[in-house]
């Protein structure tokens, strides 16, 4: 027979594993539906950016009595990991930064993210945002998430390696070749480039400003990695590589402090790039920026990467309304003001004031006359292609040499992508 | 007939129940799950969809697979040879030393070391224009090897990086082996006049055979895993030259999420680790084996 001890000692012991197991799945969060006004959780891969994002509050606060709880993580992969997982429970975030193009394009197929149409239109009708950005976050004549930010993909220089040689700022495809050689021969390496990460700028500046329906066709999957076109593309960024035009691949010197110590005089990057050069201790003084002439000078427009990051809310999140109602604020001028006070880069609202001159300068140049956009190589390629891609121009970066092989690699994943869309 | 339980069964499995129930769920569920995913098409959104063997037929005819298998079978002889060679060989000399500890502990220190810690002061030493590379500039190399980003060179010099760290830990067990020796036999064989070469390949080397067992398995298991000293230095590059399983693994699943593809070099990873693991320690510790 069975002891009252021994029933008491089992149903502690199963007491004690189902309290475990409930330990794991954690608590049951907070804030109600239908709930506009309070703390919201906010969940970015961009930990370096909390205190930006934390010192909007009192202005958010004062705006709609909203006020942002953010978690930053620093690794993006576990942070993409952590959020697939969250849409699983009840603990998906009310507010989130994510990635357009493929990424985001996942997310609204399996029904996960909330609608933003209502949102953009009015942004629109203001005068907030344009309409070229709306597209990137358009599927099916609906809009998800809204623009955390854009950034121009530009070239960032420096001024004294410049002037010590006597270069002027390249306006066109020749002049900047011009000032690549005059740099060389000056002794000064003219380009930055490494062999992890962001291999991608100089191929996707080659390829849009070459032939811009090129590009296009590469994110379809009409034109293929291994075309004649792109391999005489390739080909150009080979005789550079074999000039000496770009730094040692293999270097890990953090890109702006290299940039300071005249490593090298250019650096393609995104404008958030300036913040990273301010870090370093750059000035404005010390550093220049300008949009990259376009290979083919008979274009139209320069063609420019622009680089959107949207800030999306889940659609069974328990605080879904105070996301969208954080997300409407969000496109305000005050709110991009306030923001780009905060962190400084150029700003998607026109209407916004950019507090950094020269970043002002920038933006408002590359949005008028004579500059069209088209979207950065991450987001404008599916997640796969990008990966090998990037791997791949890395592999280039550190060994140049024919172009063929790497584009073969590519080209076979692209492949395997585009057959199974079919 | 089944046997009556007896109360103090009954509470024994209670009190067991609760890390029993815990295991399972943490453990054998996810291990069953990846098995699952291994078979399937899945983005880590939705519902998986079932494609049978494509992942598995997938990563035996991807060029960069055998690359990344290459590359681990590289680091199962590296990290043999020198992390367990050196360790032997520090425990060896600093035995019955007067301070011996004190000798060993620099060599234990790293150990304590996260890989990924390990794999990030390394490649400040290895990058290019790095520590290295300027002190070799003092002495008039200019021209010095590109550690990181020519093959094989680069996992040959990761494994360098990771021995620094695992030199220590073998060391130790080594030490506690010899330690576990009884003296009557060393006593013995030095009376019959053996000592140095002699001593260590009849005496030590047969009497350490258990504890080496131990040492190489667990060596074998930890290099089959390779993953954050690699993540650290190179991330698998330039390109994929310097991938290894483990980390073509996260690759695929975190990176790309493509979780089924993921999942089936998990489940292979896995396996061959299982396969190796029971051979060889079977081989190496079956009773008629022993001394």
């Amino acid at each position: 027979m069975i002891s009252r001890r021994t029933i008491a000692a089992a149903a502690a012991g199963l007491l004690l594993g189902t309290l475990a197991l409930a330990g794991c799945a954690g608590d049951s969060g907070s804030g109600e539906a239908g709930e506009v006004t309070g703390t919201l959780n906010f969940y970015t891969d961009k930990a370096a950016w909390k205190p930006d994002f934390e010192s909007l509050n009192e202005v958010s606060g004062d705006a709609v009595d909203i006020t942002l709880k953010t978690t930053g993580y620093s690794d993006a992969n576990q942070y993409d990991a952590f959020i697939k997982q969250s849409f699983r429970t009840d603990k998906s975030p009310g507010l989130f930064t994510w990635h357009t193009g493929d990424s985001l394009k996942q997310l609204v197929d399996e029904g996960l993210v909330a609608e933003t149409t209502d949102i953009w239109s009015q942004a629109v009708d203001e005068g907030w945002v344009s309409e070229d950005l709306r597209d990137s976050y358009t599927f099916d004549g609906k809009q998800y998430c809204v623009p955390m930010n854009i950034a121009y993909w530009i070239m960032f220089y420096n001024k004294a390696a410049f002037a010590d040689n006597g270069v002027e700022v390249p306006t066109t495809w020749d002049e900047l070749n011009t000032a690549a050689e005059t740099l060389k021969e000056g002794g000064v390496t003219p380009y930055y480039q490494t062999s992890v990460l962001f291999t991608f700028q100089w191929f996707q500046h080659l390829v849009a400003s070459t032939d811009p329906d090129l590009y296009a066709g590469l994110t379809t999957g009409d034109v293929k990695y291994t075309d004649p076109e792109i391999v005489d593309i390739m080909n150009v960024w080979l005789d550079e590589q074999k000039a000496g035009w770009f730094s040692d691949a293999g270097s890990t010197t953090d890109p702006a402090v290299g940039l300071k110590q005249g490593d090298y005089a250019m650096i393609n990057f995104g404008t958030f790039f300036a913040g990273n050069l301010e870090g370093a201790g750059m000035t404005t003084d010390d550093y220049g920026m300008f949009a990259i002439p376009a290979v083919n000078d008979s274009l139209d427009t320069t063609p420019v990467a622009v680089e959107s990051g949207p800030i999306c809310t889940a659609e069974n999140s328990k605080q879904r309304d105070l996301g969208l109602a954080y997300a409407e604020w969000w496109m305000s001028p005050d709110a991009q003001t306030a923001w780009n006070d905060a962190h400084g880069d150029v700003a998607f609202n026109p209407k916004a004031t950019v507090s950094d001159p020269a970043l002002a300068e920038i933006g408002e140049q590359i949005a008028g006359d004579g500059y069209s956009l088209y979207d950065r190589f991450f987001e404008a390629m599916p997640t796969e292609i990008v990966t090998t891609a990037i791997e791949q121009f890395g592999a280039f970066n550190a060994n140049p040499g024919d172009p063929m092989p790497f584009l073969e690699k590519i080209q076979a994943t692209a492949d395997k992508y585009w057959a199974e869309q079919e | 007939m089944a046997h009556q339980k007896t109360p103090y069964q009954w509470s024994a499995r209670g009190f067991v129940a609760p890390g029993v129930i815990l295991v399972a769920v943490l453990l054998y569920l996810p291990l069953l799950w990846t098995v699952f995913l291994s078979f399937t098409k899945y983005n880590g959104l939705g519902s998986p969809t079932w494609i049978g063997l494509d992942n598995y037929v997938e990563i035996f005819t991807d060029g960069d697979f055998v690359g990344s298998a290459l590359n681990t079978v590289l680091w199962v002889i590296g990290t043999l040879i020198i992390p367990v060679g050196i360790g032997l060989a520090i425990a060896l000399l600093t035995w019955n030393l007067g301070g011996g500890i004190w000798l060993r502990l620099p060599f234990l220190i790293p150990y304590a070391l996260s890989g990924i810690g390990v794999g990030v002061v390394w490649s400040f030493i290895l990058s290019s224009g790095g520590a290295l590379d300027q002190a070799l500039a003092a002495f008039g190399i200019t021209d010095p090897p590109r550690w990181l980003l020519d093959a094989p060179l680069n996992t040959i010099v990761m494994i360098i990086a990771s021995s620094w760290q695992g030199v220590g830990v073998n060391a130790l067990l080594f030490t506690i082996g010899l330690q576990a020796i009884p003296k009557e036999p060393l006593e013995a064989a030095r009376i019959d006049g053996a000592g140095g070469p002699r001593l260590f390949t009849s005496i030590l080397w047969p009497m350490l055979r258990p504890l080496t067992a131990v040492v190489v398995g667990l060596s074998i298991v930890a290099s089959l895993k390779t993953f954050d000293i690699v993540w650290g230095m190179t991330k698998g590059g330039p390109g994929t030259v310097s991938e290894t399983l483990a980390l073509t693994m996260y690759k695929e699943t975190f990176v790309n999420s493509d979780y089924g593809l993921g999942s089936a070099i998990a489940v292979f990873l896995t396996v061959i680790t299982l396969i190796a693991s029971v051979l060889y320690l079977r081989q190496q510790l079956s009773p008629k084996k022993e001394m």
